[in-house]
């Protein structure tokens, strides 16, 4: 549970990067428009970023769903059963989450 | 043999209905229990929305480079197209009051984790004391009860700051 008050930490500061790119550095619309989007992920350091705040929110995330589920049912098997099959589903969302990050990096 | 295994999975189905119904009333119904147990619902109940928030935002990112199909660099002007449409079809009240929720859940569990990681850590707590009536937890000391309704007070304002920019109130 360390890694989760860790990533939880992270979280705020990787986070409070992210939110302050889009809501204070110009109109809302504005940031979202694609080539507002896209500068952000060719910016090194904010690609760096986002890639680390992906990071800690997915284990964060999941291993809140984790904690939840094996304290509403108790059992070896259970336990085993929904840690796997949240760490795939982590692994997934992390890989299409960096999928994004690095080609969005490397669009013309 | 077919019938009894039959039995025990309407045995299983029922006590995991029942198991279920007991688990939500514990977590998300804290009528008649302390402010730290309010907390602890309103924890819970953030968690599971921004969770869900989050696997929503890494799959409408994903359409900045084209979508779930895209695995090459693929031509700017695809990728344009299809975030431009993603974006319109975002770009609408019903989404943008979500967003003001979301807001206001990510708000209160960030800064009631603030609380819970110190709580975590040993620092914060109520002195051990023999226990008196009414029965007040000691752990969630004063300083805690004031971070907590700081987080709520943060969660509002990020609403409200949320509601400015996507409606211009």
């Amino acid at each position: 549970m360390l890694l989760h008050y860790a990533t939880g930490l992270g979280i705020l500061v990787a986070g409070g990067v992210h939110l302050a790119t889009v809501f204070l550095t110009g109109p809302y619309l504005q940031n979202l428009a694609f080539g507002s989007v896209l500068a952000v992920y060719k910016n090194l350091i904010l690609a760096a970023t986002l890639e680390l705040l992906l990071l800690f929110v997915d284990y964060h995330a999941l291993n809140g769903i984790r904690v939840i589920l094996i304290e509403f049912h108790q059992g070896a098997g259970w336990e085993r059963g929904v840690s796997w099959i949240l760490a795939v589903a982590g692994i997934l969302l992390l890989v299409y989450g960096t999928r994004t990050i690095l080609i969005a990096n490397a669009l013309a | 043999m077919l019938g009894e295994h039959n039995f025990g999975v309407v045995l299983m189905a029922e006590g995991l209905a029942k198991e279920l119904k007991r688990a939500l009333f514990g977590w998300f119904y804290p009528v008649h229990y302390n402010l730290e147990r309010w907390a602890y619902a309103l924890q819970r109940v953030s968690g599971i929305a921004v969770t869900a928030y989050f696997l929503a935002h890494i799959v409408e990112t994903g359409n900045v480079v084209g979508g779930m199909g895209v695995w090459n660099v693929p031509s700017g002007d695809f990728a344009e197209a299809i975030w431009t449409a993603t974006f319109h079809f975002l770009d609408n009240p019903l989404f943008d009051t979500g967003l003001i929720v979301i807001g206001f859940m990510l708000a209160y569990h960030s800064i009631n984790g603030i609380r819970l990681t110190l709580a975590e850590f040993g620092f914060l707590q109520g002195k051990p004391s023999r226990p008196d009536f009414p029965y007040e937890p000691k752990s969630f000391s004063k300083a805690q009860r004031a971070i907590f309704w700081i987080s709520v007070l943060f969660a509002v304002a990020t609403a409200i700051y949320a509601l400015n920019v996507f409606f211009g109130v």
